[in-house]
This record gives structure tokens, sequence and C-alpha cells, in this order.
């Protein structure tokens, strides 16, 4: 059985214990400066390109929808989710979805 | 259904379900105004389970405009309005002032 059942069916019956809301930091302060790269490029890595296909084909051929991606990213552990980079999150989002659904192993 | 019209005066809910949701938490408990009606669209909460378009619940979906004082509650140096695109069940009616 997929792991996701298991999570699925206990966030269907509230007996989940509290999600990680790492993401939901909007109006929080102490995160220190936004720094803007003058001239940023739309990818810093040549691998970055590769996931952001990656991602849209995945969901083009129905393997998951963008919701399931936006939740995937917000269920990571908070040490991993501020440790990585924002294609890291894409990419760690894709591998536990197919991972979840039986697609890899 | 319709709950809503443009200009009519909302309450976000207080606190968000575990799951995934497009209300971000500095939006709970949070006074606005329906700018927008946009028809009825999926629940991410609930497509986020994997739920099917076809069998996911369809909601009506707004465009509801905040004032930033009654977002972040404390004076802010430029007034500014804050827009967010919210599902039915997000919110509640709220008695205007």
């Amino acid at each position: 059985m997929p792991a996701r059942r298991g999570w699925r069916r206990a966030l269907l019956e509230g007996s989940l214990p509290a999600m990680p809301s790492t993401h939901d930091v909007g109006g929080a302060s102490g995160f220190g400066p936004i720094v803007r790269e003058a001239g940023e490029p739309p990818f810093h890595h040549e691998w970055e390109a590769r996931v952001f296909v990656l991602n849209r084909r995945l969901m083009q051929l129905g393997f998951y929808n963008l919701d399931e991606f936006r939740f995937a990213i917000e269920r990571m552990p908070p040490e991993a989710y501020r440790a990585s980079s924002y294609y890291e999150k894409w990419f760690l989002a894709i591998e536990r979805l197919l991972s979840e659904k039986g697609i890899i192993r | 259904m319709q709950r809503f019209r443009a200009g009519d005066s909302v309450r976000t809910r207080a606190a968000n379900p575990e799951g995934h949701t497009r209300l971000p938490r500095y939006l709970c408990d949070r006074r606005g105004t329906i700018e927008a009606v946009h028809g009825l669209y999926p629940l991410p909460d609930e497509r986020a389970l994997g739920v099917g378009v076809a069998s996911c619940t369809k909601e009506m979906l707004y465009t509801v405009v905040f004032d930033s004082g009654e977002v972040w509650r404390e004076g802010t140096s430029e007034p500014a309005s804050i827009s967010a695109d919210l599902w039915d069940s997000y919110l509640e009616p709220e008695q205007a002032r």
C-alpha cells in the first residue's frame, strides 16, 4: 500500500499530528533582509531548468496536481524546508509525491 | 451557492484546519470586502489530497480586499490594500461598520 494512503486517511480522520506550517510565515519578522540579485536569471543551474520542466510534464500527464505539489512542499520537515533552495524544494516534493504514489522506489 | 456579492463585508475564519489551504495565516480572522465573484472552482484543500476535478467539492471563489492596517494590526507607513482569492468556506458574513 502506498504510504500516501496512511497520511491521507489520518488527515481525513483528523488524527494527524499538527502539520508543520513552516511555509506560512507571511507577516512574521526575524528572517533578515531580502537580498535582491541584480539581473537574476530564471535558473542558476542547468538542473533547475530540468526540475522545472519535469514538474510541469508530470502534472500535464496527471501524476499529481498543482495543489498536491504545493502541499508536498508544505509537508517538508521544517529543517529541510529552511535548508533547501527554491528548486531543491521542488525536486524533493516531486521525489516525495512519486514515491508516495508508488511510481518510484 | 453564492453567499456574497461585491461590496459585502466578510470575516475570514480564525484558524486553518490541518492540511493544505489557500488562506494564509496572516489573513486569518480579518475583516475584508468582496471585490469580485469568480464562480465555482474546485477546493484546493481537497485537490491537495489527490481528489480529481470531477469528484472534488466546488465552491464559489471570491477576490477579497483587506486594508493593510487590518492585516498587520499596527501602523504602517504607507496605507495599502491586500487582495486574495479565497474560497467560500474560508469566509463568514460580517456586519458592515
